[in-house]
């Protein structure tokens, strides 16, 4: 069984494995954002992931296909679930952030079936798919196996999120408040400060990293109701594993998803599945706070 | 106050009569499926072809002189919810017949309280063997293919292959042993020489197939039998497409040439997917089907699936069993039904008296782009008759034995 990993395979699935870790981040960063800054555990999240994928289709539908109808949907579907997550912040949450947690998820748990329904009665049950532009088509080989070229786009993606997360979080004003909000909140108001656009900004950026792992994983999988269920959960283990809200903390949590994931696979077939889970529980041992500092 | 009491008891009396009377004046069918969530894609299906049926039926005036009224319940695709709806359909309802689901779960479940309440339940789109093999009882009927059928009759075709080394893939529950076990089985027993490199399970709604894909490659075997459902299908045949695997091994998956499949792809899917299904609406390129294919069409607006035959179908035996029967009776209903045989889209099917179990061709073929369509579609298509891979009476009398 290990010796698998020394076979000519391991190099794609780490390959594989750091594409998947891309979608990971990008979804549960923004996950974790909301639930380290807002304190609201978004379940929704996962919604709004479909409605990004969702969205993403009905923008190449529009444009009639194409290298130029992707990238437009790459940027338009993250947009429209950002707007979204601006309604439903100035509009719910916005009214709730002194209440207690459970009813801040019971808030976000009701989303999940509004939204589930919306994108029914919007897009139907069919299942839909999208491709990648020509240029992403196809796959290179790697030792003689295949990659798809769109996971290495992905490859790509990843970094430069990261990157852009750090430069928001780190180099800018508002990103700079949120931090500060998300130690104290009411110390920032008592400066003078209007924590509720703060807020607004955190949960439109953290809605937006939802629609964009949405509309970045819709040309690998069929976009259809219930692709929501299985994300969130995983979401949730990443932020959990890595300290909650700490995005760096999500960014080592997808990475340990990713890898155990297809490394696991290539170990041992039969039983993949259950490595990112096993590497959950040992982590949980370990360190019970998550691997980074939480901002809890 | 009397006079409200007086009232009162004139609404109640008046609930009773209308209540006894409606009982009385249309057969009542009680479909319990999932209409919420991803699966709707099939079961919409069902229930649109047995709903087009139906209003045929009624527009004649009915059978026996009786309207069909259909009531439909929504299990969310849980089992004890799908339960809870069938007790309701039986003891408030009163209904003559029950039908759904497409979860075998809630099927086998539904199919006890059948038994117990003797009640007809025709089952729509489970593919359980379980169902009309070792559980199967008076009162259960199976309207579609199961997953014993579905290994039979793919084996059939597998066995004259020159492949060897197999490796199996699928989802971890019940749906995807039990396809891969029956395929692999009934294939080693007609081909002794075929070996079994090595299995893949991955969870179910798995969404990225690529991590697993890379990882059979590199294991090299001759061909790989995808035991996948629903969203599933999807997304390995996008996996398999960006990865090349098609070109590189080739691979099967049961409904793989289906339209459920292959029409969200568009003309992306892969080329060169082996695959099974019960109904193409293409396929045979009969008077009977084009015309069924051309009425569904034109009433929903989409292409008919392998679900709108079933609940067509469900349908057409429903009439021609009352019509024999001479009175609407449950017994009397079972009876008529056991051996009936009725004309369908895709040629004479089969209701068998031994196990209730419907015989109906399966359909084997290959993907490949084609002319006329935005989508892929089957091409050399192999007919694989019922009587050629159905499990034999005395085969289903032992495991319902044991």
């Amino acid at each position: 069984m290990l010796e698998n990993l020394l076979s000519a395979g391991t190099l794609t699935q780490i390959l594989v494995g750091l594409s998947r870790t891309t979608i990971l981040f990008i979804v549960s960063s923004g996950l974790s954002l909301i639930l380290g800054v807002l304190r609201i555990p978004n379940i929704a999240h996962g919604s709004l992931y479909m409605i990004g994928a969702f969205s993403a289709y009905t923008v190449i539908q529009f444009l009639g296909g194409g290298t130029l109808a992707f990238w437009a949907a790459m940027v338009a579907g993250p947009l429209v679930v950002a707007a979204l997550g601006f309604l439903l912040e100035r509009g719910f949450f916005s009214y709730l952030y002194d209440r207690e947690h459970l009813m801040l998820l019971l808030l976000t748990f009701s989303f999940t079936l509004i939204l589930g329904d919306l994108v029914k009665i919007l897009w139907g049950s069919e299942y839909r798919s999208i491709t990648a532009p020509p240029i992403f088509r196809g796959s290179a080989e790697v030792f003689g196996l295949p990659i798809p070229q769109y996971n290495l786009f992905l490859l790509l993606v990843g970094p430069v999120i990261a990157v852009f997360l750090w430069l928001v979080i780190n180099r800018t004003r508002i990103g700079k408040i949120a931090r500060a909000a998300a130690v104290d909140s009411e110390m920032v108001s008592a400066v003078g400060i209007d924590v509720g656009w703060v807020f607004a900004f955190t949960f439109v950026l953290g809605c937006f990293l939802a629609g964009l792992g949405g509309a970045l994983v819709a040309p690998i999988v069929s976009i259809s109701l219930g692709m929501d269920h299985s994300l969130i959960m995983e979401a949730f283990l990443i932020v959990i594993i890595g300290g909650l809200g700490n995005i760096w903390g999500a960014l080592l949590g997808s990475l340990i998803f990713g890898l155990t994931q297809s490394l696991g696979i290539l170990v041992w077939p039969q039983f993949g599945i259950v490595f990112p889970y096993l590497a959950v529980v040992v982590v949980l041992v370990f360190r019970p706070k998550g691997l980074l500092r939480s901002a809890w | 106050m009397r006079r409200i009491g007086l009232f009162l008891g004139g609404v109640v009396l008046a609930c009773v009569v209308a209540a006894t009377g409606f009982a009385g004046d249309t057969i009542k069918v009680g479909i319990v499926d999932t209409y919420t969530g991803p699966v709707t894609t099939y079961t919409n299906d069902v229930r649109d072809g047995f709903q087009m049926a139906v209003d045929k039926i009624n527009a004649k005036g009915g059978v026996l002189g009786k309207k069909i009224e259909v009531l439909l319940r929504d299990d969310t695709f849980k089992s004890d919810v799908g339960l809870t709806l069938a007790k309701e359909l039986i003891l408030q309802e009163n209904v003559d017949i029950l039908m759904g689901t497409i979860n075998s779960a809630t099927a086998l479940a539904i199919s006890d309280l059948a038994k117990k309440e003797k009640v007809p339940f025709l089952v729509t789109f489970s593919k359980s063997g379980k169902i009309t093999g070792e559980k199967g009882h008076r009162y259960v009927f199976g309207m579609n293919e199961n997953t014993d059928m579905i290994g039979r009759a793919t084996a059939t075709v597998l066995a004259k292959k020159p492949y060897a080394r197999y490796w199996i893939a699928g989802d971890d529950y019940e749906y995807g042993h039990a396809i891969a076990e029956s395929i692999f089985g009934n294939l080693k027993k007609l081909n002794p020489k075929v070996t079994l490199l090595g299995e893949t399970w991955w969870k179910m709604r798995e969404s990225d197939f690529t991590p697993y894909i890379t990882q059979i490659l590199a294991a090299k075997p001759d061909f790989v039998i995808v035991a996948t459902g629903g969203g599933s299908m999807v997304n390995f045949q996008k996996a398999a497409q960006s990865t090349g695997f098609n070109k590189r091994v080739p691979f099967y998956q049961h409904t793989g040439i289906e339209l459920s499949t292959l029409m969200p792809q568009g003309q992306n899917a892969p080329e060169g997917v082996f695959g099974t299904a019960n109904y193409l609406f293409y396929y045979p390129d009969t008077k009977e089907n084009k015309s069924f294919a051309e009425e569904f069409q034109k009433r929903f607006h989409r292409h008919p699936k392998s679900g709108a035959v079933y609940g067509y179908m469900a349908a057409q035996f429903l009439e021609k069993a009352y019509a024999k029967a001479g009175k609407i009776d449950k017994e009397k209903f079972i009876d008529a039904l056991e051996g009936m045989t009725a004309d369908s889209p895709i040629g004479t099917l089969e209701v068998r008296a031994c196990d209730h179990q419907i015989v109906l061709p399966m359909y084997f073929g290959v993907t490949r782009k084609s002319p006329r369509y935005e989508f892929l579609v089957a091409g050399d298509i192999l007919s694989v008759s019922g009587k050629d891979y159905m499990p034999s009476c005395e085969e289903i009398m032992k495991e319902r034995a044991k």
